[in-house]
This record gives C-alpha cells, sequence and structure tokens, in this order.
C-alpha cells in the first residue's frame, strides 16, 4: 500500500545536515489507502494517500512510536532535511533527533501531513477519480477527528501496537488530544501544547477574516483555479494576518521595532515612504506561503479548527475527556493569544476533575503562540522528563 | 542538629500514616513532588499537586506525580465540593498571602485537611528575636528579610485559636520537639518546632 515518493534525495553529505542530534537526510514516504473512508460529515472519498516521514526504528514489541502532530500550515517534514541543499530543517528539528526531547535513538517519531492538506496528503487539491479533476471545494468537510482516525490508519499499516506518546501543538495539540479520546487504549502519552479544547470566538473570527480574502480574491473563482494559479493575493493575505496571531507585541517590538527597510536620505533619516521592517517581513511571509499552501485546503482545515469542540456532542468537556486512559501533559504559554494558558488549563482542569493522570505546565515565554517551537531547555527538560519514565509511577524510586 | 532533607522525611511518615490508601489527594505546594511520590508508592494514592513553578512542575512529571502550575484558590475553586479525600498543605501555610480563605477552601473541596507547619513560637525562635533583635534565621529560614517571600510567622497558639474562631474541627494533631522526631507533649507552643494537625469542618 505504499509507495516510495518520487522524489529521492541527492546523497548530498553536508556537515551541517549530520550534526550530532539531528536525523541527517530524511525521505518522505506515501501511505496509500484505497479503502472507502468515511468522514465524519458522512461523505465518503474512496481513498486517500497521507505524506509522512519516520525517524527511528520501531522496537520488537511495537511500543515506542510517538505521533507528532503539525499545526495549521506544517507538514510531515518536521526534522532532518530533504536535500543538503535546503536552507532549513524540518519545523520541528529543534526538538526531534537523535538524544534530543523526543529522542530518535529510542523512540519511533512519525509525523504525516493532515488529510486535507496539500504537502502531499489527500487534499482538496487531488484529483476526485469519479471527475478526474481536482475535489476543490467539493472536498469533504474535515474534522480534527477526521485527520485523528486517518493518522490511526497509517499507524496501523506501520505496524504500531500502541503510542507511547502523541504530541503536537496548536492544532496538533487538539490532534493529540482528540486521538487518545477516539482511541483511548492505543494512546499512553498526550503532550498537548499552545492548544484549546475548543476554538474561541476571537480565533474562528481570525480565520474567517483569512477565508475571506482568499473567497474575495477573484482567481479563487469559487474554488477552481488551475494549479499554480488561484487567490495567491488573498491566500497571501491570510497568511500575513494569521502570522500575527502566532507572535506577539513583546516579541514583533524586539525583532522589527519600528526600523524601515531602506535609508533614503544622506542624513541616515529614513524617508516617511519607506516600508516598515516588519511589512516586508509579513510580504515575504506571505509570498513564500503561496508558493508551498493550496488555498483550499487553508479553507478546508481552518474550517476544521473552527469546528473543533471537544464537549459537542457531550454535556461537558469532562464528560468528553472521561474515556481517556492516557497520562496527559498540557503546556500553555504565557504571552499565547490566540490560545492563551486559560485554554489549555481548561484541558487539564477537566481531565483531573475525572481523576485522569494530568499536568499543566506554563512557560512564561514573551513569543507568542508560536513559542511552542520556542528553542528552549526549559521546554526540553519537561518533554523529556514526560517522554522517559515510565508510565507507572510506583517503579520510580526517589 | 539534624538537616533538613531528614526533616522533610519525618513530615512525610507522619502524613504516610495518615492518608488512606487509595485515596484522593490534593498536596498544595507540592514543590517537587517528593510527598506525593512517596504517597504513591506507599499508599496507591490518585495524587495532584499544584505549585507555582515551572522546574518544580517538571521535577513533578519526572518523578511521575499530576502536577497542575498555577493559583491554589483558582485551582480549587474549579472543583467540586469533597472532591479530594485528602487536602494537604505541608510548609506552605506561612507563605500565603490569604491563609484563612485556603484553609477554608481546601476544607470545601477535601473531606480532611491535613496541615504541617513549622512553629514560630518555638523557644529558639523566640530567643533568638528576643536577643538579636532581627527576623529569624535559621536552617529552616536560611534568608534576610530582604530575600524571604512573604511569610506569615505563624505559632501553634495562633493556629489553634483560628481553628476555634472558624469551628474547624480538630481530628489529630503531632507536636514534635525541636528535632522534629520526638513528640513533644508538655508546652507546644513553645517546646514544638513542628506542628501537624488533621482538620475537618
Amino acid at each position: 500500500m505504499t509507495d516510495e515518493v518520487a522524489v529521492e534525495p541527492k546523497s548530498g553529505k553536508s556537515s551541517n545536515h549530520l550534526a550530532p542530534g539531528d536525523v541527517g537526510i530524511v525521505v518522505p514516504h506515501d501511505f496509500v489507502y484505497s479503502h472507502p473512508f468515511a468522514f465524519k460529515s458522512g461523505q465518503i472519498i474512496p481513498g486517500f494517500t497521507l505524506r509522512y516521514e519516520t525517524y527511528g526504528a520501531l522496537n520488537a514489541t511495537r511500543d515506542n512510536a510517538i505521533l507528532i502532530c503539525h499545526a495549521l500550515s506544517g507538514d510531515h517534514h518536521c526534522a532532518g532535511w530533504h536535500k543538503a541543499e535546503d536552507r532549513k530543517p524540518g519545523w520541528w528539528n529543534n526538538i526531534v533527533g537523535p538524544g534530543k526531547a523526543v529522542d530518535t535513538n529510542k523512540f519511533f517519531v512519525v509525523c504525516a501531513n493532515v488529510i486535507g492538506g496539500c504537502q502531499g496528503s489527500t487534499g482538496p487539491a487531488s484529483i476526485d477519480p469519479s471527475t478526474q479533476k481536482a475535489y476543490g471545494i467539493h472536498f469533504p468537510f474535515v474534522t480534527i477527528a477526521d485527520v485523528v482516525r486517518s493518522q490511526k490508519l497509517l499507524l496501523e499499516h506501520l505496524g504500531v501496537s500502541e503510542l507511547h506518546a502523541i504530541m503536537g501543538g496548536s492544532m496538533g495539540g487538539m490532534t493529540a488530544v482528540q486521538f487518545s479520546i477516539e482511541f483511548p487504549a492505543f494512546v499512553k502519552r498526550v503532550l498537548a501544547m499552545a492548544t484549546t479544547a475548543r476554538e474561541s470566538a476571537q480565533a474562528i473570527a481570525f480565520n474567517e477574516v483569512g477565508r475571506q480574502a482568499i473567497m474575495q480574491d477573484p482567481a479563487w473563482n469559487q474554488g477552481d483555479y488551475p494549479r499554480d494559479g488561484g487567490p495567491r493575493v488573498g491566500l497571501a493575505i491570510a497568511r500575513m494576518m494569521a502570522h500575527i496571531t502566532y507572535l506577539s507585541d513583546t516579541s514583533m517590538d524586539r525583532k522589527f521595532g519600528r526600523r524601515r527597510t531602506t535609508l533614503q536620505n544622506q542624513e541616515g533619516v529614513p524617508a516617511l515612504d519607506a516600508p516598515f521592517e516588519v511589512e516586508s517581513y509579513l510580504k515575504h511571509q506571505g509570498q513564500s506561503f503561496i508558493n508551498r499552501f493550496d488555498a483550499n485546503s487553508y479553507l478546508t482545515i481552518t474550517r476544521a479548527l473552527d469546528n473543533f469542540d471537544l464537549a459537542q456532542g457531550y454535556t461537558s468537556l469532562e464528560k468528553a475527556v472521561a474515556c481517556v486512559q492516557s497520562e496527559c501533559l498540557i503546556v500553555g504559554f504565557e504571552s499565547d493569544w490566540l490560545f492563551p494558558p486559560e485554554q489549555n488549563r481548561e484541558i487539564a482542569l477537566a481531565l483531573l476533575k475525572c481523576g485522569k493522570r494530568a499536568s499543566y505546565a506554563e512557560l512564561a515565554t514573551d513569543l507568542g503562540h508560536d513559542s511552542f517551537l520556542l528553542e528552549s531547555e526549559e521546554l526540553y527538560a519537561i518533554v523529556r522528563s514526560f517522554l522517559g519514565r515510565k508510565t507507572n509511577a510506583t517503579d520510580f524510586a526517589i | 542538629m539534624s538537616n533538613i532533607p531528614e526533616k522533610r522525611t519525618i513530615d512525610m511518615q507522619v502524613i504516610g500514616d495518615w492518608v488512606e490508601p487509595n485515596s484522593k489527594v490534593l498536596d498544595l505546594g507540592c514543590g517537587k513532588g517528593e510527598l506525593l511520590g512517596y504517597l504513591m508508592r506507599q499508599k496507591q494514592v490518585i495524587s495532584t499537586g499544584v505549585d507555582l513553578d515551572f522546574e518544580r512542575i517538571t521535577a513533578c512529571v519526572e518523578r511521575g506525580v499530576s502536577a497542575y502550575q498555577g493559583d491554589m484558590a483558582s485551582f480549587m475553586a474549579a472543583f467540586p465540593e469533597g472532591h479530594f479525600d485528602r487536602v494537604i498543605c505541608s510548609r506552605t501555610l506561612h507563605e500565603l498571602h490569604n491563609p484563612a480563605s485556603v484553609i477554608l477552601e481546601a476544607l470545601r473541596v477535601g473531606k480532611t485537611l491535613t496541615v504541617g507547619f513549622v512553629n514560630h513560637g518555638f523557644w529558639k525562635n523566640r530567643f533568638y528575636t528576643l536577643f538579636q533583635g532581627k527576623k529569624v534565621k535559621n536552617l529552616i529560614y536560611p534568608t534576610e528579610w530582604d530575600e524571604s517571600r512573604p511569610a506569615n510567622p505563624v505559632t501553634i497558639a495562633d493556629f489553634e485559636a483560628f481553628c476555634k474562631r472558624k469551628e474547624i474541627k480538630i481530628s489529630r494533631r503531632v507536636h514534635l520537639l525541636g528535632d522534629w522526631k520526638s513528640p513533644c507533649r508538655l508546652f507546644p507552643n513553645l517546646l514544638s518546632g513542628y506542628a501537624l494537625y488533621d482538620l475537618s469542618r
């Protein structure tokens, strides 16, 4: 069922990419599920593909796997390099690798691009076999539960018997908690960061502005656009706006201040019309995003986020998490105003009220929502402590 | 004179004797989770700790002790009446801004509240203040006034008067001498270095 992705890495062995603690050059794989898959919405597709990467090796008892779940604009490439020339490693390379907090010497780490995404997994830009055209806006409504169920099929395919842990930040944190509700016995540990039990009105509002920017762009054309075209202006604006919500006032001020990109006159005083650095930064973010992201996928995944509410269908959040068997660690970040500490606390409190083994920790960073990607020894220490222990506390001696 | 880690062990043993096996325990100001780790091993308790410090929470996670980083009052506010079999407040009381409300809230969410504190009425503390004319500084409270956290120097007499005033039932009390080992039978407010109470409404 698995095809090797056509992208074969050149055998570039740059010392930089094979630094101690790094996984080095990695090759993505495709998991092709060729049976009908029914979404929560009831819509069915004849099959799907998930693009994924793995690092480390599955042990004989098949219970050392860690599933990493990515955020809205993330993908399956969370560690290492695809090519020696790559400018950047995978998005969580600082935490995943041999000897790192998520130690690939000990764990078999799996990360997949979500269904509905556009980095190789089946999504709106994929071809609908029944029409031989891209699904576009006819792609089924995706929920976080669908993301979970499709990734569970991948893990079964890989022969994983239980997850040592599932972890992620933001949407990845939602996926992790949802996974332990959908498959309680399969997950030993949940580590969710910078996340929420339900998308708040403010977060939905930001997503809606992004969606409107896309849909108001004439090139969106009701979701029907060529693969290399589409609402590039709208998608870039959506990304620029969303990016602001991932940062904080303090961190932006430190990074850009009021600096301008060009100095115009001889006194070194910038011209009033010279762009601020933060403007060109956001433009760059927008431009690089449109080269790698599909607008319809953006609509699909932001709707999946907005629809996320763990307590939906239950009378309370506690009822929703009552079936959880995993040990949980929720980490909030003081300066996160997209999914503020309070929303992270709420998850931990609900678990504790049901008598679950759950911890809540809060890091005092000023980097906003994206703090979970931070290079922080404190964060590494708690991740390592949580992943490294035996589940049974009575095994631990002072 | 015995050192502090040994003294902490004594505290643990007394509380450990009082805790019922398999009960639900909340530790307010759990620190690095030593006490809860001990109770989990000895009494298989279902436990949660609350503390303010990230590194201490990390130490709890390392031990396998569930811990919540945050303010104890707002933590307790989230729980229904009698949720915990026992709430423990060991060597935390004197650092609270609002000890009365924490004690009353702990007696709401817990069926029993165990309190352990250093008796500031202990004769050595009295002598220190009397002769030095300074804030008490010793092995237990090693810091100068300017680097100390807010402290309520509570005494056994103060505490028992408080319980009487608030109609809190004292079901058990243990007063230990200055070595924190031998029981103190006479004039506890003067001769006891450490006091432990089991309280209920």
